[in-house]
């Protein structure tokens, strides 16, 4: 019950009010995170409405989906899959998690291994050194000379409320290097403001300036980063009412178009 | 009474000179935040120096040509500086000389006989050797703050102490090209022992905000490995997505990793800064001295070449990842943190050594073996690091299990390969060392203790809140950033038995030192043997 008061009162703070419910197939939720051991990695998992749900295992930074963070709640939003459970939660896949930015003390659960709960699969990357190579490829690679086009398309993705983080420094890098192959002279920005809408029927929306603030800032690392010739064009557009419940967590981005 | 006479002449030019500093910072490329400092380096005093020869101890100026290998005995044996370029001669040589106006050269401060760095039993020894004289102890940065007493030790006492350097660094923070930066958070001085940042000329209410912090000099060799363009160097740094710092004459991104906060980018950049601030050079130093300081620095490697009970690192038998030798030839830019490459590579004589009939042979085998499962320990021995900045929110998970060689993965550095700062509770509370209060303590705090605030409308440091304390902001004094506060960029593994004590703050006396705020801090439960084979591991190092 506490539970639950906390996270209204928490999707209460970020902009919440009543809409239609996501499909049944699909849990978004706010809750605190769970770490539990195993023989090998811990896996994570978070609870909502007495279930537990499965989100991920740790790897290394190269990951399509991170695990949250002890100390914060986490946005989940989910497509329940008809995976075996994993850890002992029902598997949640694809997952996008987005770590809440206030500190909650209260999300502090770690869970000793237990037999039953090991993974069934070997983890991608152990909880030591790797074998050669990060698990999911170099995330920050150095981006190929390719066939370049009149403009070009780059998205950035989000975690909610939130700006530029470690995982956008691979896409950066790729928009700043076509921009300079390209000897680009324009560059149109738009960041969005989204939603998301929860499983309990509650539309969460992003802070109002966020889709401001992800153009703006992205305009102003390429320009940080050396890239100052091009024209810059920089907008922001609100879609927090097109929540659905589904692939919420992909409205959350800044698109950059590069032109020549 | 020559000295007095340039100090005047200094002071009369300081205004006009700072001004024209101020007005071209990037045309001369000076980092942002220098002119800044050196407004401050002018206006402190110069005391009266000297520097007589002493064993172990490069005095500036003193000419004696560097042999290309020179071991000198340290705790556990002996380090070693190897000129892979061969002898250098010193005399005339700006590492060497004292090119700034308080006696200084760069070899006072990075000394041969202690892995190019510094170790307090020097200075200790320094102190008692020259009766407080050498130029070490300059006002500028060698004092806790410039206008205190001279030759009392109470006034030097954090370099007597600790080993630690004054750092003065511009508040609100300076960009690159010398503008402002809005920093995150505000600054709050709520101890200081020093007097300098409450000081009405030198701390952050004077004419020229400057916070100081303080810290241990950096190891001035092995270059090429922090200095590296390979893995994880890029136009975005890989923890948060940011802008990385350029070298300002060819634009290519920094590795990040040369100072404990990354304010300057390239070895070059950092000596200039260097001559302004440690040694009071009036200006910027020519190309043709920045070329040889690097030039020296570049190929200057050094380790530990041999070990008390371990005996030789540097026979061709010995492990791949110890002594200089393996050091020079060593490739850099490589992550370590995998059994391909490893961070600091072993060999299996040393891990299953035979057994001896002979107990020299078996004792020194022993160590061996124990060097080698400390290896072990640091490479394997798994435990939860958790509420680290820039470790756990890098897409690991707060809290991650994983090992020592997750962020010190570095080959042959054990430094972080990528840009390497990260906070894990050095200076920040609660973790930082403080001296305990209570009644039957008569010792009273050394460090300075700031209260952080981040401001509104920006998130809290994701593990400390939105105020918090620290002893040294680190990186969120050049970043303006609140998660960079206390985030410190880690020092390099070589040569550590030459050169404590350690962490940049020096908090830690001894290797044990080292290895026990590791246990607390991430609750590690390391066995007696676990610690010291760790131990013994670091210290062949």
């Amino acid at each position: 019950m506490n539970r639950l008061l906390v996270t209204l009162a928490l999707v209460g703070s970020a902009g919440a009010v009543m809409a239609a419910a996501p499909p049944a197939n699909h849990r978004n939720f706010v809750a605190c995170p769970i770490v539990r051991d195993t023989s090998t990695v811990p896996c994570w998992l978070a609870e909502y409405e007495g279930e537990t749900y499965y989100l991920t295992i740790q790897t290394d930074v190269s990951a399509p989906v991170n695990p949250p963070w002890l100390g914060h709640k986490v946005l989940v939003e989910g497509t329940i899959s008809d995976e075996p459970r994993i850890c002992g939660g029902i598997v949640l896949k694809p997952v996008a998690l987005s770590v809440m930015q206030e500190l909650d003390g209260s999300c502090n659960t770690m869970l000793p291994a237990e037999e039953r709960y090991n993974l069934p699969f070997e983890p991608p990357r152990p909880p030591g050194p790797s074998k050669g190579r990060l698990a999911f490829g170099d995330p920050v690679t150095q981006p190929k000379s390719e066939q370049l086009e009149t403009s070009k398309s780059f998205e950035l993705r989000y975690e909610f409320d939130s700006l530029v983080m470690f995982r956008h420094a691979q896409p950066l890098q790729q928009i700043f290097e076509y921009a300079r192959q390209s000897n680009a002279t324009r560059v149109q920005i738009t960041g969005y403001r989204a939603a998301s809408l929860l499983s309990n029927g509650q539309l969460m929306q992003e802070d109002k300036q966020i889709g401001r603030r992800r153009a703006e800032q992205v305009a102003e690392l390429l320009r940080g980063a050396g890239l100052t010739e091009a024209q810059y064009e920089v907008k922001w557009q609100d879609e927090a009412q097109r929540a659905k419940g589904v692939a919420d967590a992909a409205m959350r981005r800044v698109q950059v178009v590069v032109s020549r | 009474m020559l000295k007095a006479a340039v100090k005047f002449a200094i002071g009369i030019g300081a205004g006009l000179l700072a001004s024209a500093v101020s007005a071209a910072p990037t045309g001369d490329r000076v980092a942002g935040h220098v002119p800044k400092q050196n407004q401050q380096a002018r206006q402190a005093p110069i005391g009266d120096s000297k520097s007589p020869p002493a064993n172990r101890w490069w005095s500036p100026g003193e000419g004696t040509p560097l042999a290309p290998l020179v071991p000198y005995p340290d705790s556990f044996g002996q380090v070693g500086v190897l000129n892979a370029a061969g002898a250098i001669e010193t005399r005339g040589h700006p590492f060497f000389e004292p090119i700034g106006t308080n006696g200084r050269a760069c070899v006072s401060c990075h000394q041969p006989a202690n892995a190019m760095s510094l170790s307090v039993e020097m200075i200790q020894r320094r102190w008692h050797e020259t009766q407080g004289k050498d130029p070490i102890f300059a006002p500028i940065d060698g004092m806790n703050c410039p206008d205190l007493p001279p030759g009392d030790p109470k006034s030097h006492s954090l370099l007597l102490e600790r080993g630690l350097f004054r750092i003065f660094l511009p508040w609100p923070p300076k960009a690159a090209d010398g503008s402002s930066i809005d920093p995150e958070f505000t600054i709050e001085v709520v101890r200081d022992p020093t007097g300098c940042n409450l000081h009405p000329k030198y701390g952050l209410k004077s004419a020229n905000p400057m916070v100081s912090v303080y810290r241990r000099p950096r190891v001035a060799a092995n270059t090429k490995y922090f200095t590296h363009n390979g893995f994880g160097v890029f136009s975005f740094i890989g923890k948060n997505g940011l802008p990385a710092t350029r070298d300002p004459e060819t634009g290519l991104p920094s590795s990040m990793n040369i100072l404990s906060d990354a304010r300057q980018p390239t070895l070059k950049t950092q000596a200039v800064e260097a001559a302004i601030t440690h040694l009071q050079f009036d200006g910027k130093l020519d190309e043709e001295r920045l070329a040889r300081i690097v030039a020296f620095e570049s190929q200057l490697y050094t380790a530990q070449v041999s070990h008390n009970v371990a005996g030789s690192l540097i026979e061709a038998d010995a492990p791949p990842g110890l002594g200089v030798y393996n050091l020079a030839k060593g490739r850099e830019g490589l992550l370590g943190n995998n059994v391909t490459n490893f961070v600091f590579p072993m060999s299996e004589a040393w891990q299953k050594p035979a057994p001896s009939s002979d107990p020299e042979i078996q004792r020194r085998n022993e160590m061996r073996a124990s060097i080698a499962r400390g290896h072990d320990v640091f490479m394997f021995r798994t435990f939860w690091i958790k509420d680290a900045m820039h470790l756990n929110t890098v897409g690991l998970g707060n809290p991650t299990k994983r090992t020592c060689s997750t962020c010190h993965g570095m080959h042959m550095m054990g430094m972080d390969i990528v840009n390497g700062w990260m906070d894990l509770g050095t200076t920040n509370l609660p973790w930082a060392r403080e001296e305990p209060l209570n009644p039957w303590n008569e010792r009273k705090p050394q460090m300075p203790l700031f209260k952080i605030t981040c401001k509104a409308g920006v998130p809290p440091h994701p593990f400390l809140g939105r105020v918090f304390y620290t002893q040294d902001p680190g990186r969120g004094l050049i970043s303006g950033k609140c998660n960079d506060v206390g985030a410190i960029v880690m020092q390099q593994f070589r040569g550590l038995a030459a050169r404590a004590p350690y962490f940049s703050n020096g908090s830690a006396g001894s290797l044990r030192e080292l290895v026990d705020f590791y246990d607390r801090r991430f609750n590690i439960g390391y066995t007696d043997q676990e610690r010291d084979d760790l131990i013994n591991f670091l210290s062949a190092l």
